[in-house]
């Protein structure tokens, strides 16, 4: 995973795109900029931390259309939405589907930078979150079949006998696979387990 | 042998002469007395064989018409009428033999009893008995009745009594009886009754007695010639001549004169004598012309009298009734010139007359309304240089280039629907009028006469509706570039963005200027060279907004309403620019086929890019339901090689229904939830300002195609004005 933070430029319009480079490289960003949707989804690479900045209106592929295909994708960067006047409506779609921001041209170039800024931060925090997941989940595909079982059922509060019972194993070898899991988890306590479980789940 | 061949044939030619002979005594009679005068002249002339034909009275006359005979010897009286009637001509005449004494005239003698001393005179004899031998009688009445008819008595209706005693004895019996109480006879009647009856002239008393002093008897009349003998007009001359030549060689005592009881023949005499008896008495052949009284007309001619009498009547009839209708009709006449007099007048045109001058000769009082000009003013006087001196622009109008003139020159009719009529008050009107020539006798040319109306409302209410026109058209486009508005911003948002976002980074790039770790400058250029190459771009985009201001500005500009050679490129970028946001928002693939041999074209530029405006956006809508990959947008323009350049606009969408196209061009008709429904009807208006109409074709491979012509301009004519006007203006793309 790198952690080279890049800012993703999508517009048709020349001039802009390389207006909004040296804006953005101004402040002492990464910038790669891409003069139509299908280019940018062409090298998509969604291990790659940073935003992307959309115009909605292009030739060939809209802007929503790409936004589209990269919500099918585990992971993307935020979507930074900028839109001429009149494109209202699509820009609260756009933002429905899950863009973190719109702009209206001509913006204001701090608002932008401020938008680019909140949108790497949430973009770090979901990759952060992400391979704290990715751990938990390797350390859980660790654990035995048995261990898993047992497991799930301690994440519920039950007790050990009634795990036993429920089971159908004795309260001595719950009591051995619980230390195992705990070990395995690196689980101080039962509720760093649980936290650790449920932030698994799907939301 | 031969020569008796020869006078056989002569014989056989002109074998027989026949001489007419009146047979006063009867036919036996006279063959017998004028047969020896036959025989005379057949011996006289041996080539002709002469034969005597006897005709009585009531058969000369036929004879003579038929030909009959080939000479005629009747009395005078008889003579004179086949002289008037069939050109018979004498050739002697007769001497009577009267005693010893051959006389060649005669007359008549009127007379009474000597005892009658009441009667002295012709005029005595008036309301008196009178005898005489006949009434058709030359010597025994018509002369007496020529002398008494001169002193005013007319025999028939002065004398007391009128007989006609037959024979001349009788009438000398009569009145020397005292039957009578006068008479008349031929000369030498009494004479000879004194000699051979015992009559005693001294018993007689002569009226109106003559002298001549060859002439020995009692006469009371004119002397008239003896009988003639006459030749017909078919016999010829050159037998008359023999003829003539044997009567007047025949000597005295001549066994066919003593047979005659004539004594010789000689020059024939002046018979005017007789005609001028005739004349007077109105007797054959002049009984039907001459003086006559109006009771000579009633007596002897009443049934014409009357049947003229009728005629007359009638003829009074018709004329009154004629001059009653020949007054009826010159009332009418008077009545259609006043009724045409106030037709004129009624006529709100203005109507008046020019002769072959150029002067008035009429107005009528429409005329006088219209132009402040009176009639007297106007009559007369020469229209041109009143009404027509000065062109509206106020050049002088020659009198030569006055179509009223033409008119009157070339008899050609004209209609003249922009010009100017002087007023009396000195202002000037605009008027139509049309000039017609009048046609005089004989299919030429008098004059003419010119009808004209005031037509300068006409004209405002003309200019008016063409402003509220440009003014439709001009809020039609406003309303269009309201409705295009977005789009429009996004073209000014994009380069207004750019500026922002190269200038927002100038500024940071010169406040990190010694920080240089935070920017990203470029390797080796300063941050000065690199802003000044940003700059350079901001001015660019500032550029760029500019044109897309001007085209929006040079779109919503007020309508000149003249057209002007425009070049097609121009107006196909400002259509372009201000339409392409729309054509790419929709995902249209547009197409430009453009014919470059075409630059220049006839038209009001805004208006026409309104059209093409209009006709893209309803293109690029039509599109809005078919998939984005098969909306295609084609703009064309095409030489017709008539003059024209047709421009096209196809759109491939699925076509027009055909309840909408029928009302497509009609106003306030949409099928959009956006706009007015204006834009194809103010589309098509400013096509037919340009003479023109919007044509709808369906494509061969789906949708529809808009189009519409324009006159194309010479490129060569407007080359160099092009190039000053490039050098003024720089032209945007």
């Amino acid at each position: 995973m790198s952690e080279q933070i890049t800012v993703f430029i999508v517009d048709d319009d020349e001039e802009v795109r390389s207006s909004l480079k040296l804006l953005i490289e101004s402040v002492g960003l990464e910038t790669e900029t891409y003069d139509s949707a299908q280019s940018y989804l062409d090298s998509f690479d969604g291990s790659r931390a940073g935003c992307l900045i959309l115009d909605v209106r292009m030739k060939g592929m809209s802007g929503l259309t790409l936004q589209e295909q990269l919500s099918k994708e585990p992971i993307c960067p935020p979507i930074i939405i900028i839109t001429g006047h009149g494109d209202v409506q699509m820009a609260v779609r756009a933002v429905k589907a899950g863009a973190s921001e719109f702009l209206e041209k001509p913006f204001n170039e701090q608002e932008l930078l401020d938008s680019i800024h909140v949108a790497i931060e949430r973009d770090a925090e979901q990759r952060g979150r992400a391979s704290r997941l990715a751990e938990i989940q390797s350390k859980v595909d660790n654990l035995t079949d048995r261990e898993k079982e047992v497991m799930e059922l301690i994440v519920t509060g039950m007790q050990n006998k009634n795990i036993a019972s429920e089971l159908h194993i004795s309260q001595s070898t719950v009591e051995a696979h619980r230390s195992k899991v705990m070990d395995k988890m690196e689980a101080r306590t039962l509720s760093d387990l649980m936290r650790m479980i449920i932030s698994l789940k799907p939301m | 042998m031969l020569l008796l061949t020869i006078n056989g044939l002569a014989y056989a030619e002109e074998p027989f002469i026949k001489i007419g002979v009146l047979s006063h005594r009867g036919d036996a009679f006279t063959v017998n007395a004028w047969s020896p005068t036959a025989r005379y002249l057949t011996n006289q002339l041996p080539d002709y064989d002469f034969e005597i034909i006897p005709l009585d009275f009531d058969k000369v006359d036929n004879a003579v018409k038929q030909d009959e005979v080939d000479f005629i010897l009747v009395n005078p009286g008889i003579y004179v009428n086949l002289e008037y009637k069939y050109r018979v001509s004498r050739l002697a005449t007769m001497h009577n033999l009267r005693g010893e004494e051959a006389y060649k005239v005669f007359g008549g003698v009127i007379f009474t009893r000597k005892d009658r001393k009441d009667i002295q005179t012709l005029e005595d004899l008036n309301g008196k008995s009178f005898m005489a031998v006949d009434s058709t009688s030359l010597g025994g009445f018509q002369m007496a009745w020529r002398e008494l008819q001169a002193k005013g008595i007319d025999p028939y209706k002065d004398f007391t009594k009128l007989e006609f005693g037959g024979i001349h004895d009788r009438v000398v019996r009569s009145v020397i009886n005292g039957e009578v109480d006068a008479g008349t006879v031929r000369t030498d009647i009494l004479e000879r009754m004194s000699n051979n009856a015992g009559l005693d002239l001294d018993q007689v008393r002569i009226i109106n007695p003559q002298t001549d002093i060859n002439f020995p008897f009692r006469l009371s009349t004119r002397l008239y010639p003896e009988w003639p003998f006459s030749k017909l007009q078919k016999t010829s001359d050159e037998l008359a001549k023999k003829v003539a030549l044997a009567l007047f060689a025949m000597p005295k005592d001549h066994p066919a004169a003593l047979a005659g009881s004539y004594a010789v023949w000689d020059l024939p005499l002046d018979y005017q004598q007789v005609h001028e008896l005739f004349q007077e008495l109105r007797l054959p052949p002049y009984d039907v012309i001459g003086k006559f009284t109006v009771r000579d007309v009633v007596q002897k001619y009443w049934y014409w009298g009357l049947a003229a009498l009728l005629i007359l009547l009638g003829m009074g009839v018709l004329t009154s009734a004629v001059v009653r209708r020949n007054k009826r009709l010159k009332r009418i006449q008077l009545r259609m010139e006043r009724h045409y007099e106030r037709l004129l007048d009624s006529v709100g045109d203005g109507i008046y007359g020019v002769d072959l001058n150029g002067d008035c000769t009429f107005v009528n009082r429409g005329m006088e309304k219209i132009t402040g000009w009176k009639a007297d003013e106007l009559i007369g006087k020469n229209q041109h240089e009143i009404l027509h001196h000065t062109h509206a622009d106020g050049s002088n109008f020659p009198a030569n280039d006055c179509p009223v003139y033409r008119t009157s020159n070339d008899s050609k009719p004209r209609f003249i629907n922009d010009d100017v009529f002087w007023k009396s008050d000195g202002t000037s009107m605009s008027v139509e009028y049309s000039c017609t020539p009048i046609k005089g006798p004989r299919n030429t040319t008098i004059g003419s006469v010119v009808v004209f109306r005031d037509i300068t409302e006409r004209e405002l209410v003309k200019k008016k509706t063409t402003e509220h026109q440009l003014q439709l058209f001009h809020v039609a486009r406003l309303s269009t570039l309201g409705e295009m508005a977005s789009g429009i911003a996004h073209e000014l948002n994009q380069p207004l963005t750019v500026i922002n976002n190269y200038s927002r980074a100038c500024i940071r790039m010169l406040g990190s200027k010694d920080k240089s770790a935070e920017g990203k400058l470029k390797e080796g250029q300063s941050t000065e060279d690199q802003c000044a190459e940003v700059m350079e771009k901001i001015s660019k985009q500032a550029e760029r907004a500019g044109a897309v201001i001007k085209q929006i500005r040079h779109f919503v500009n007020k309508d000149l309403p003249d057209k002007k050679p425009v070049k097609v490129s121009q107006m196909l970028n400002v259509v372009l620019e201000l339409t392409h946001m729309e054509i790419e928002r929709r995902q249209v693939d547009l197409h430009l086929d453009i014919d470059e041999s075409v630059n220049w074209v006839l038209a009001q530029d805004t208006q026409i890019e309104q059209v093409m405006i209009n006709l893209v956006r309803n293109a690029v809508e039509a599109m809005e339901d078919i998939p984005e990959e098969q909306r295609n947008l084609i703009i064309k323009t095409e030489n017709q090689h008539d003059g024209k350049l047709k421009f096209s606009i196809s759109d491939s969408g699925t076509g027009i229904d055909k309840e909408v196209l029928e009302q497509l061009f009609d106003p306030f008709v949409t099928t959009k939830e956006q706009g007015m429904g204006l834009g194809l009807s103010i589309s098509q208006g400013i096509i037919e300002t340009h003479d023109d109409k919007i044509i709808i074709e369906d494509n061969v491979d789906g949708g529809v195609s808009f189009s519409f012509k324009l006159p194309i301009i010479k490129a060569s004519k407007l080359e160099m004005e092009n190039n000053k006007r490039n050098a003024n203006n720089k032209e945007v793309t």
